[in-house]
C-alpha cells in the first residue's frame, strides 16, 4: 500500500528487506528485474538492476539460511574414509574417541546411564552427541537403527539436500541464478557482487563446488587480503572434507583479523580430526581476546562434556549462565549433572525455570516429573508425567514417559503397574532396551526364569553398550545354578562397565567356585 | 525465552494498515517546551506525521486524545523523521522530514490552553529541498566542527552523498564501489562519517576529504575522477566485518572514549575510533534493531538489542543484564525521558504499535494450557481399573476364541490349464505346465481392508501374490483366480500353497478395526512338476513299502497318469520330472509290495507320498478301515547323510566366499582410501598404478559376489533336495515304527525347523539341537545323560559328524523302543525357582534431554529425511 503513494520500489525492497520480510522482498525485486534495463544503465558500473539482483540474492539466502557452525552431520563415508586419524591408541584425555578415557573423574554408568557411543548422557540434544564412531564399515552397519540412534547417516548430506530442495519448491520457474551459465571469473572481480553471490551458492544452492571455484578467484582478485574470503574457502573446504586445508585457510584469516566465526570454524575442524585438546587450546585463546563469549565458553563445556569430564563441564556451563543467564543449554546441562549427581531438588529448580522461560515440551515435563519423584514430592510427579503424555510428540517420546512411569511404580512397590508400563513403553518403542531389561526383572521376581532369559537377551542384542542386561543375565544364571553361562555374561557386563562392583563380586566367587570343582 | 516482560507504561497503535521502519521513530524536546520532558514522533510511509506526549495516569492505561499533539498527513510518504538543530540563527529544536525527493524541515510549536485539552499544536515548514535523487537516509550533526547548529547528509538510494546546510546545498558525493545503502552514521569526534557498504565492510569518510573531493553531481564524473589528478574520495579507515549492518550508531558517554557501535545480521560489534574492534558478541538470534544508550559502570556502555523472537536484551558490554519480552517486535528503539519516569524504552512496531515500556520484574510466567484432565471420581476409576486388568488377565492367560467370520477357500482345479500360464520359468523342459486355483472370500459381517496373500514354497511360483479388495459387505463374497507353476530347475519338496487373508473388524471402542487373519491351505497335482514316462529297471535308489491289502492296479490308482488303452495289467509306471530325473513305481504281482525306485534318493518323496495318499483315500473309499503301510527295511541313511554332506559343504564355501569378499572390500576401501589422500595432495605424486589396483580389486569383488550368488543359488537347490530327502526319512521312521500322527508331527518339527536357512541360523545346527534336546530327554538312556547342558547359542559347526551320529542313534533308539513325546519333559527338566530379590533393577533414566524448539528443530527434520532415504 505504502508503495502508492510514491516509494521507489528498490526502496521499499531494501526495506522489507531490514525487517526480515523476504518474500516480499524477493517479489519486488523480482518486478524489478523483469523490467529491462536502459542501454545506458548497462553501461554504467552501478544500476538499479544490479541492486536488485544483489538484493534478492541476499533475500533467497536468508530465508534458507543456517548457521554453518551449527551444521554437523558426519556422513558414513567421512568415517570410513577418514585418512585423518593419527594416533590408532590416543593417549587417555586427547581424544574423543575413546570415551572411556577420562580424566576428571566422569560419572560411573551405575548413575548416569550411557549412550551407544560410550558418552554419559546429556542434557541438551546437539547433533554431534548422537554420533558415534564405529572403528570399522562393518561395525557402522551392523549397529542397530534405532529412533535414537548412534548409528552415523548414510549420507553426508542429508540435511543439505533438503535445504536445496524446500528452495526449489519457493521457484516453480526453475532457479532464480542458472549456476551452470555463470561467468565466475566475470564476478569475482566484482567485490560487491561477489560476496552476495558466494553466500547465495553456498547456502541456498548448496553447490559447494561452485562456490569454491569463486571464493578462490574472489580471494585472488582481492590479493589474499580478505579475511572474509579465507574463511569461506575454509567452509567449503570443511564440507569436502578436506580438513587440513581447511585448517590452514582459517589460521590465515585469524591472523588478518581475529573473528569470534573463525575462531568456532576453526575449533570444528579440530574436533573433527580428533584434537580436543588444541580446540579447547584455541577456545581460550579466544577468550583472552574475546572475553566473555558466550559461544566460545559453550564450546569449551560440550568438548569436556564429550570428554567425558562432567565437572569441568559444569563449571563451564555455569560460566556460561554467568555471561547469559538465559541459555537454554547451559541450565539444562548442569539440570541433569545435578539431578545424576543425586540433587534432585536441585535439578528441580534449574527445570521449573526452564519452564518459567516458556520451554513447554515432552522432555521438560518428563525430566521435571523424575526430579519431583527423586526429591520425594510425589503429588507432582504424575500430573507431570501426565503433561508429558499429552504433550508427546511421538512415539519414542511416549515410550521414554511410560519407561519412567514405570521406573516411578517400580519404586512405589507396584509392580503391576510397573509391568504395564514397562508393556506400553515397549509398545510405543520396541526398540526400548532398558523397557525389556526391567521388565525381564519383573518377570524374574515372578519366577518366570525363560521369560525374563528372553527378554535379557533382547534387551543385550538391542544395546550392546548396556551392562545391565549381562549382569542381569549372569545373577539368573547363577541363581539357577548355570555357572558357566553366568561367567561369560559377568565378563561381558565387565567389558561394558569395568568398574562395576557387583560384576567383580560375582566373578570371584564363581571364580572360587571354579576352583574348588 | 525470559522470565520476565517488558511492563506496559503507555502504548497506541497508529493508523490501519501503515508501514513503518527504523527511521520512523525519533525522540526529543521537538516543540521547545525547555521541561526536559520528550515527545515521540513517529512518521508512516503513508504520510502520517504523529506526536505523541504520552503521560499515563497510571502505568498501562489507554492511550488518551490529549496524549496525540498532532497529526498531519504529508502529501508523501515519510522515510526518516529527525529533530536537531536545523535553522539558521537559532539553537531551537526543529524537525527534519525526508521524504523520498524532498526534505522538510518543520517548526513545532503549540499555544497553551485555558486547560489541558485545550493546547493546540502546529507544524511550520521552515524550509525545504526538493532532491534530484531518490532519498534513503540521513545523519546529522556539527558537520566540519561549527558550533550550535546542525547540518544534515542524506544518503540517496543510488550512493551519492548530499549534503545541506541548513538552507543551502553544500555539494554531493558518490560514495565508491556503491550498490546499495547501508545505514549511515556521523562521528563527531573525528568529523567522519561511517557506514557499511556492500563489500561488507565498515567504512569511514572525513568531512574534510568529502568536501575537498572533486565535485561529482553526475555519476560519469566519478569515472572520470580515477582518470584525472583530481583529489579522489579516500576513505579514511575500512574494516571487514564479514557482514551487512542494520544499524550504526556512535556514542561517547565517557570523555574522551567514543565507541562505533554496529549491529550486523549476526554478530554485534564495538569498533574504537581507528576502526579496530574494541569487542564483539555473536548473537544467537535476528536482532531487529538497538540503540546505546548510557554507561551505568565505568567504561562499559549499556546497550538495547531488541530481536525478531519479540525479545528485548540489555547487554552491559558483552554480558547479558536483563531479558524481557515485548508484544511485538520493534523496527526500532529508543530511550525517553518524560515528566515523571525517565529511561523509559520506546518501541516501534512495522505495523503501527508504539509502546512506552519500563522493565520490572513482572514475571511473564508461562501457563501452561490445561490438561484434559476430567474430575476424578476414585470409586469409577477403581471399577474402571479393575475391568480393564481384568481384560488383561484373560487376554494373558487364554487363548482368545475368535468367532469366525470370515472363511477363506482355496479350489484346485483337477486338470492342468490348457494354456500354461507359466511365465520367466527357469525351467529347461519345453512345456511347464500349469494349475488354476481359485481362492474365494467369503465373510458374514463387514470387513475392513482385507488383502489376499498367497504363498507357494519355491521353486513353485504363483502368477499373483497379492490381492487388495475394497472393504466387504456383510454376507459376500470375493474370489480371484491364479495359476501355480514350476518356476526354478528343481523339484519342489512340497506340493501344496497356503492362503492367508487379513481384515479389520471395527468395534464399537476401534473404529479403525482390529486385525484379524483367515487362512487355508490347498495342494496341488503332481502332474504339475512331472509326466509319465518309460518305466526303467535299473535304478540307485529302491524302496519297499508293504501293504496288508492286495496290491491295487495302477489303473485304479493312477488314472491321471496312464492311459487305459494299455491294458489294465500294468505294473510298472514311469514318472518324469520336469527337471528331468526320472522315478518307476513298480507293483509286485504276487506280494503285497510296492517299490518305488529312483536314480536320486529325494526324487522318491513325492511319488511316495503321492502313493501312500493314494492308497489311503482308495482304501477309505471301500470302506476299509485296517489298511496300513509299512516299511521294513533299513532307513537310507548312508545317502541321507551325503545330501546332509552337499548341503553343509555349500555352507562352508558361502561362508569363505563371504570372508574373502569381506576382505576384498577392505582392501578395496584402503586403496580407495590411499587414493583419495594422492588426489588430494597440493603437489601432484605419481599413482604407482594405485589405480590398476583398483580396478583389479574392484573385479576380484565383482567376481567373488558372483560367485556367492551361484553359490547361493545352489544352496537353494541343495536345501530344496535336503528338505525332500527329509520328509522320505520322516515318512520311513514313521512307517517302519508306525508310529502315531503325535509322534509324526513331533518328528517334523525336529527335522524340518526352519522354511528356509540363512548363513547365521542353518539346518545343522537346529536338527543337531533338536535331536540332541530328543535324546536327552524322551529317548534317554539313563538320567545321567538328562544332565548335559546346551550350548546356549546356536552357531554353525565344524562338520556334520556330530550330527550324523545323533540321527544314528536317534535311530537306533528308536528302534529299541524309544517313544517320542513331550510330556515327560517337565519332570526331567531341573526345577528352576530362583529365590525372590536377586536383581537389581538398573536407573536407566534414558529420558534426560532438553531440546530447545528453535536451534535442534532442524536436525530432528534432517534426521527424518535421512531415515526416509535410507529405506531401500
Amino acid at each position: 500500500p505504502a508503495g502508492e503513494m510514491g516509494l521507489e520500489p528498490l526502496f521499499q525492497a531494501w526495506s522489507y528487506f531490514r525487517r526480515r520480510k523476504f518474500r516480499e522482498c524477493a517479489d519486488v525485486c523480482s518486478q524489478l528485474l523483469e523490467r529491462p534495463p536502459s542501454e545506458q544503465e548497462l553501461d554504467s558500473e552501478y544500476t538499479v538492476f544490479q541492486a536488485a539482483w544483489n538484493l534478492k540474492t541476499r533475500a533467497l539466502t536468508e530465508m534458507v539460511y543456517v548457521d554453518e557452525i551449527d551444521m554437523d552431520q558426519e556422513g558414513i563415508a567421512e568415517m570410513i574414509l577418514d585418512e585423518n586419524a593419527i594416533a590408532q591408541v590416543a593417549r587417555p584425555g586427547t581424544s574423543l574417541k575413546l570415551p572411556g578415557t577420562s580424566q576428571g573423574g566422569g560419572p560411573s554408568p551405575a548413575v548416569r546411564p550411557v549412550t551407544q557411543s560410550g558418552r554419559p548422557i546429556t542434557g541438551f540434544v546437539r547433533p554431534s552427541t548422537q554420533s558415534g564412531r564405529p572403528s570399522t564399515m562393518e561395525q557402522a552397519i551392523r549397529t542397530p537403527r534405532t529412533a535414537l540412534t548412534a548409528r552415523p547417516i548414510t549420507s553426508a548430506s542429508g540435511g543439505n539436500v533438503r535445504l536445496g530442495t524446500a528452495s526449489m519448491l519457493t521457484n516453480p520457474d526453475g532457479p532464480f541464478i542458472n549456476l551452470s551459465r555463470l561467468n565466475l571469473t566475470k564476478y569475482a572481480q566484482k567485490p560487491k557482487l561477489a560476496k552476495a553471490l558466494f553466500e547465495y551458492i553456498f547456502h541456498h544452492e548448496n553447490d559447494v563446488k561452485n562456490a569454491l571455484d569463486l571464493a578462490a578467484l574472489a580471494t585472488e582478485n582481492a590479493q589474499f587480503k580478505d579475511w572474509w574470503w579465507k574463511v569461506q574457502i575454509g567452509k567449503c573446504y570443511y564440507r569436502l572434507g578436506l580438513y587440513r586445508e581447511a585448517e590452514k585457510q582459517f589460521k590465515s584469516a585469524l591472523k588478518q583479523q581475529d573473528m569470534v566465526d573463525t575462531i568456532l570454524y576453526l575449533a570444528k575442524v579440530y574436533l573433527r580430526l580428533d584434537q580436543p585438546v588444541t580446540a579447547l587450546n584455541l577456545f581460550k585463546q579466544g577468550l583472552d581476546r574475546f572475553p566473555g563469549e558466550v559461544t566460545l565458553i559453550c564450546g569449551i563445556a560440550r568438548i569436556y562434556e564429550e570428554m567425558n569430564n562432567i565437572n569441568s563441564a559444569a563449571e563451564f556451563y555455569k560460566d556460561v549462565l554467568k555471561q547469559d543467564n538465559t541459555h537454554v543449554e547451559a541450565i539444562a546441562c548442569i539440570g541433569s549433572n545435578h539431578f545424576y549427581s543425586d540433587q534432585p531438588e536441585i535439578a528441580l529448580r534449574f527445570y521449573r525455570r526452564l519452564l518459567q522461560m516458556g520451554v513447554y515440551n515432552c522432555q521438560l515435563f518428563n525430566n521435571l516429573g523424575l526430579c519431583c519423584f527423586y526429591a520425594q514430592q510425589y503429588d507432582m510427579t504424575l500430573s507431570s508425567f501426565e503433561r508429558a503424555l499429552f504433550l508427546a510428540e511421538n512415539e519414542e517420546e511416549t515410550a521414554d514417559v511410560w519407561y519412567n512411569l514405570g521406573h516411578v511404580a517400580v519404586g512405589i512397590g507396584d509392580l503391576n503397574l510397573a509391568y504395564q508400563c514397562f508393556k506400553l513403553a515397549l509398545v510405543n518403542n520396541n526398540d526400548y532396551a532398558e523397557a525389556y531389561n526391567n521388565l525381564a526383572v519383573l518377570e524374574m521376581r515372578k519366577g518366570h526364569t525363560e521369560q525374563a532369559r528372553a527378554l535379557l537377551q533382547t534387551a543385550s542384542s538391542l544395546a550392546p553398550h548396556m551392562y545391565e542386561p549381562h549382569f542381569n543375565v549372569a545373577i539368573l544364571s547363577e541363581k539357577v545354578g548355570d555357572l558357566q553361562r553366568s561367567y561369560t555374561a559377568a565378563q561381558k557386563s565387565e567389558e561394558a562397565f569395568p568398574g562395576h562392583v557387583d560384576t567383580q563380586q560375582l566373578l570371584k566367587q564363581l571364580k572360587e567356585h571354579f576352583a574348588m570343582l | 525465552m525470559s522470565l520476565f516482560k517488558a511492563r506496559d507504561w503507555w502504548s497506541a497503535v497508529l493508523g490501519e494498515k501503515e508501514e513503518f521502519d527504523q527511521g520512523c521513530l525519533c525522540v526529543a524536546d521537538v516543540d521547545n517546551s525547555g521541561s526536559g520532558q520528550d515527545k515521540v514522533i513517529v512518521g508512516s510511509y503513508m504520510g502520517y506525521l504523529r506526536i505523541f506526549n504520552p503521560h499515563p495516569v497510571k502505568p498501562g492505561d489507554e492511550v488518551q486524545p490529549e496524549d496525540l499533539l498532532l497529526e498531519v498527513q504529508l502529501r508523501e510518504p515519510i522515510l526518516q523523521v529527525e529533530v536537531g538543530k536545523f535553522v539558521s540563527g537559532t539553537e531551537g529544536l526543529h524537525l527534519a522530514v525526508l521524504h523520498c525527493r524532498k526534505l522538510c524541515v518543520y517548526a513545532v510549536a503549540g499555544t497553551q490552553g485555558n486547560v489541558e485539552h485545550g493546547n493546540q499544536y502546529q507544524i511550520k515548514l521552515m524550509y525545504e529541498h526538493n532532491l534530484q535523487r531518490t532519498a534513503c537516509n540521513m545523519t546529522y550533526g556539527p558537520f566540519g566542527g561549527v558550533k550550535g547548529r546542525d547540518l544534515i547528509c542524506i544518503q540517496s538510494m543510488d550512493g551519492m552523498l548530499m549534503l545541506f546546510e541548513q538552507e543551502s546545498y553544500a555539494f554531493g558525493r558518490f560514495l565508491p564501489g556503491f550498490l546499495l545503502p547501508g545505514p549511515l552514521a556521523y562521528s563527531s569526534r573525528t568529523d567522519s562519517f561511517i557506514t557499511v557498504s556492500s563489500c561488507q565492510q565498515v567504512e569511514s569518510y572525513k568531512y574534510q576529504v568529502l568536501a575537498f573531493a572533486t565535485d561529482a553531481d553526475e555519476r560519469q564524473d566519478t569515472e572520470q575522477q580515477k582518470l584525472s589528478s583530481g583529489k579522489r574520495l579516500v576513505v579514511d579507515w575500512v574494516l571487514n566485518i564479514g557482514e551487512q549492518a542494520l544499524d550504526i550508531c556512535v556514542v561517547s558517554f565517557n570523555q574522551g572514549v567514543s565507541s562505533v557501535f554496529v549491529l550486523g545480521e549476526r554478530n554485534f560489534f564495538c569498533l574504537k575510533d581507528n576502526g579496530q574492534i574494541r569487542f564483539m558478541k555473536k548473537l544467537d538470534y535476528s536482532p531487529s534493531c538497538f540503540i546505546p544508550y548510557c554507561s551505568v559502570q565505568e567504561g562499559t556502555t549499556n546497550t538495547l538489542i531488541a530481536n525478531h523472537n519479540k525479545m528485548l536484551n540489555v547487554y552491559q558490554d558483552v554480558t547479558l543484564k536483563w531479558a524481557t519480552q515485548l508484544p511485538h517486535i520493534p523496527v526500532s528503539v529508543k530511550v525517553a525521558n518524560f515528566q515523571d519516569l525517565k529511561g523509559v524504552i520506546v518501541t516501534l512496531s512495522d505495523d503501527g504499535h508504539l509502546q512506552c515500556s519500563y522493565l520490572g520484574t513482572d514475571p511473564s510466567l508461562f501457563q501452561a494450557p490445561k490438561v484434559d484432565s476430567r474430575e476424578i471420581n476414585y470409586e469409577e476409576m477403581n471399577a474402571e481399573m479393575k475391568e480393564l486388568q481384568k481384560i488383561i488377565r484373560e487376554a494373558t492367560k487364554t487363548q482368545v476364541i475368535v468367532t469366525v467370520t470370515v472363511t477363506v477357500t482355496a479350489e484346485v482345479s483337477p486338470d492342468l490349464d490348457e494354456e500354461s500360464q507359466a511365465t520367466d520359468s527357469e525351467v529347461k523342459a519345453g512345456a511347464v505346465p500349469s494349475v488354476t486355483v481359485k481362492v474365494t472370500i467369503q465373510s458374514r459381517v463387514a470387513a475392513q481392508k482385507p488383502s489376499l496373500a498367497v504363498c507357494v514354497q519355491a521353486p513353485l511360483a504363483v502368477t499373483c501374490d497379492q490381492f487388495v479388495f475394497d472393504d466387504l459387505e456383510p454376507d459376500s463374497s470375493e474370489s480371484v483366480v491364479l495359476s501355480v507353476f514350476l518356476k526354478e530347475n528343481c523339484s519342489p519338496s512340497e506340493l501344496e500353497g497356503t492362503c492367508m487373508v487379513s481384515y479389520n473388524i471395527p468395534t464399537e471402542l476401534n473404529p479403525e478395526g482390529i486385525p484379524r487373519v483367515a487362512q487355508c491351505n490347498f495342494s496341488l497335482p503332481l502332474k504339475l512338476v512331472c509326466f509319465p514316462a518309460q518305466a526303467s529297471k535299473a535304478a540307485n535308489h529302491k524302496l519297499t513299502i508293504d501293504t496288508n491289502k492286495p496290491p491295487i492296479s495302477f489303473v485304479t490308482i493312477f488314472p491321471d497318469f496312464i492311459d487305459p488303452s494299455e491294458g489294465d495289467q500294468t505294473n510298472a509306471l514311469g514318472f518324469q520330472f520336469l527337471t528331468g530325473s526320472k522315478t518307476t513305481l513298480l507293483a509286485s504281482k504276487t506280494s503285497q509290495r510296492y517299490r518305488i525306485q529312483s536314480d536320486q534318493l529325494e526324487d522318491l518323496w513325492l511319488v511316495t507320498k503321492e502313493l501312500i495318499h493314494r492308497l489311503e483315500v482308495h482304501f477309505k473309499k471301500q470302506n476299509c478301515k485296517d489298511f496300513a503301510c509299512t516299511f521294513s527295511g533299513s532307513i537310507p541313511l548312508q545317502e541321507y547323510f551325503e545330501l546332509i554332506d552337499r548341503h553343509f559343504e555349500l555352507r562352508v564355501n558361502a561362508e569363505k566366499l563371504q570372508e574373502l569378499l569381506s576382505e576384498r572390500a577392505v582392501q578395496f576401501r584402503a586403496i580407495e582410501r590411499r587414493l583419495l589422500t594422492r588426489f588430494k595432495d597440493k603437489t601432484p605424486a605419481p599413482l604407482q598404478h594405485l589405480d590398476t589396483l583398483l580396478e583389479g580389486t574392484f573385479r576380484e569383488v565383482i567376481a567373488l559376489a558372483d560367485a556367492a550368488e551361484e553359490n547361493q543359488a545352489n544352496m537353494f537347490q541343495a536345501f530344496t533336495k535336503l528338505k525332500s530327502a527329509t520328509h522320505l526319512v520322516i515318512v520311513l521312521i514313521s512307517l517302519w515304527q508306525k508310529l502315531s500322527p503325535d509322534q509324526v508331527a513331533i518328528l517334523e518339527a525336529t527335522f524340518l525347523p526352519l522354511a528356509e536357512d540363512t548363513q547365521e541360523l542353518g539346518w545343522e545346527e537346529t536338527v543337531d539341537a533338536a535331536v540332541s534336546y530328543l535324546l536327552r530327554t524322551c529317548l534317554s538312556k539313563s538320567s545321567k545323560e538328562q544332565a548335559l547342558t546346551l550350548s546356549s547359542q546356536l552357531c554353525m559347526p565344524k562338520d556334520t559328524s556330530r550330527l550324523k551320529k545323533n540321527i544314528t542313534v536317534f535311530c537306533d533308539r528308536l528302534a529299541k523302543g524309544g517313544r517320542l513325546s513331550l510330556s515327560t519333559d517337565s519332570a526331567t527338566q531341573q526345577a528352576a525357582v530362583i529365590p525372590s530379590g536377586c536383581a537389581t533393577i538398573p536407573e536407566s533414566d534414558l529420558e534426560e534431554r532438553t531440546v530447545i524448539p528453535g536451534s535442534t528443530a532442524m536436525f530432528s527434520s534432517n534426521g527424518q529425511i535421512t531415515k526416509q532415504k535410507s529405506k531401500p
